[in-house]
């Protein structure tokens, strides 16, 4: 059996002490696999991606990653934040908030200069991003004067330059148009294939069979409600309407109306 | 009132758009010029030089002279004149010219009547002393004025920033700098986007209560988003290894021009100095 890398047990997680965010959460995640999770809106998706990046931790319950139990302490070790941060790397829901330098350039190298990298290296590093995400003609300007795609490809490529083991992203593809959601599903596949361990939080139902071998998915309650091979949950059409993962779509053909669900 | 309400409303918006693209446009830095092919570091120095003696000088020629010199920068590095004085002429100057506008006459600076007449039934008179002081005033606001403008125009802001760093502004200083001048845009564009939001679902805010009652709403609003922004900007950069000190690659390089340019800036310095000790 393949290592595990995050294990969670019985994690509950409250914002500001009041607005629950995981109540319950148990999970397990082996080094190389490839996860989805999905849930309705509000279910707890980013506040878990959160946790795995040890943004924040569980008021109850334990988390442990690399075979340690973690904690803020732990972090506060200038080499095992180290350690951690060059091994897990989190592409954030909204890419306004991932993206803070002056360029985009900037913005790509800014992990691995963080994280130490040697300066080639980085260099490196950078042209290899910017040519995987085609966006060699965006390197020079502002990431916030950019589309909300184009954000998106740079938020992820700033991820990929820390060359990272384990790839957490919040809805990588939503808001991009088919080309570009087919070429981020490329380089997550291949990702995978180099070994690299992902975990992807979506709505978009369509990539959830070519990016994941197991999914998880959010209930309203707050916690994983259902843990099964992908082909399973993406068979299961009344489930995935009970969580809103699918709506009722009606058609009206000359004077037929019928249903069908998306 | 209903058409003068959309005017002002209109007129909000068009000033909002022309201060985002005035700040932020990158036209200028990135046209093929003289000063935009400089080393940054040796240009900020050359203004800075500049400005230096702009100030140490008490010479009308002179300074108008230094003025001159910032005026053909500008024409070699493509930026069209009328533009350069459109962002210098106007406002700062005008400003400093209120300022300076009471040393002209003798009841601040005496000396030398050049004119006098009454005012408000007293006698007062422009000296001579003073017209040279508050000109002399005037022209140094102008000059430093157009030489931070051409600066600021023919470099890109993120350069800029960087700069400051080659010359040891500590560098939490500096990133505070250039987030701020990202969220200013964010919020620019939030606040447009949420004029048009209101817009498109409440037609013309009619009833200025109302219209109150949404826009304080709002303010409230853009302050606890700008408080979860930076909550969340702070964990994207944890998450990505910064833990406290930010680190940077620097890749300027200078060339014989450039060298050569901080030179001719350094001798009119000391031509300034030599000419203040000469004129004294
Ligand atoms: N910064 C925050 N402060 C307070 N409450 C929050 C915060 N972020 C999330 N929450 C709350 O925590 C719960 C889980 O939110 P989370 O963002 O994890 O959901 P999600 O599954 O990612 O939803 P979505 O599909 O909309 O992205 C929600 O009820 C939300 O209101
Ligand atoms: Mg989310």
């Amino acid at each position: 059996m393949a290592k595990s890398i995050f294990e969670l047990n019985e994690v509950y997680f409250s914002y500001l002490n009041k607005i629950p965010a995981l109540n319950g959460v148990n999970l397990s995640i082996e080094e190389g696999s490839r996860s989805a999770v999905i849930g309705a809106n509000g279910t707890g998706k980013s506040t878990l991606l959160a946790m795995l990046d040890a943004l924040v931790f569980p008021r109850r319950g334990s988390f442990r990653a690399f075979d340690k139990e973690m904690s803020e302490n732990i972090l506060n070790n200038d080499e095992f934040c180290r350690f951690f941060r060059g091994r897990v790397g989190f592409v954030f829901q909204n890419p306004d908030t991932q993206l803070f330098c002056p360029t985009v350039k900037e913005d790509i190298i800014f992990g691995p200069l963080q994280l130490g990298v040697a300066h080639n290296e980085v260099v490196r590093r950078l042209e290899g991003v910017a040519a995987t995400l085609k966006i060699g003609h965006l390197l020079d300007r502002s990431p916030h004067q950019l589309s909300i795609g184009e954000k998106k490809k740079v938020a992820i490529g700033s991820v990929l330059a820390i060359e990272p083991e384990v790839l957490l992203l919040d809805e990588p593809t939503a808001g991009l148009d088919p080309q570009t959601t087919r070429d981020i599903i490329d380089i997550l596949i291949a990702q995978n294939k180099a070994g690299r361990t992902i975990i992807t939080a979506t709505h978009d139902l369509h990539i959830v069979d070519e990016i994941s071998d197991v999914v998880y998915v959010f209930g309203f309650e707050k916690k994983i409600v259902k843990t099964a091979p992908s082909s399973e949950v993406l068979a299961d059409q009344n489930f995935l309407q009970e969580h809103n993962l699918i709506h009722i779509h009606r058609h009206q053909h000359k004077n037929l109306v019928h249903l069908h669900s998306h | 009132m209903a058409e003068n309400n959309h005017f002002i409303e209109r007129s909000l918006m068009a000033v909002l758009v022309l201060f985002k693209e005035s700040i932020f446009s990158e036209d200028c830095a990135s046209r093929k010029g003289f000063l935009q092919a400089r080393d940054p570091r040796v240009k900020a120095l050359m203004i800075f030089v500049l400005l230096l003696a702009a100030l140490f000088s008490r010479s009308i020629p002179f300074i108008a002279g230094i003025y001159g010199f910032c005026l053909v920068l500008a024409l070699v590095s493509s930026i069209d004149i009328l533009f350069f004085w459109e962002r210098t002429l106007f406002f700062i100057p005008f400003f400093s010219l209120f300022i300076a506008a009471p040393a002209l006459f003798n009841i601040f600076t005496p000396g030398e009547p050049l004119a006098s007449f009454h005012l408000f039934g007293m006698a007062v008179s422009i000296t001579k002393q003073g017209a040279a002081s508050a000109g002399i005033f005037f022209l140094r606001v102008l000059t430093s004025v157009s030489l931070c403008v051409l600066l600021a125009l023919t470099t890109r802001h993120s350069v800029l920033l960087k700069v400051l760093r080659v010359f040891k502004v500590p560098q939490i200083f500096v990133m505070i700098m250039g987030m701020c001048y990202r969220y200013i845009y964010l919020f620019m564009e939030i606040i447009q986007d949420t004029y048009t939001a209101i817009k498109s679902r409440c037609g013309n805010i009619s009833s200025s209560a109302r219209g109150r009652k949404i826009v304080a709403g709002n303010i409230a609003n853009l302050w606890r988003r700008s408080y979860d922004m930076h909550n969340q900007v702070y964990s994207a950069m944890i998450s990505r290894g910064y833990s406290g000190e930010p680190k940077v690659m620097d890749e300027f390089r200078a060339g014989l021009k450039d060298w050569l340019c901080l030179g001719v800036t350094l001798s009119v310095f000391i031509l300034s100095l030599w000419q203040n000790q000469y004129l004294n």
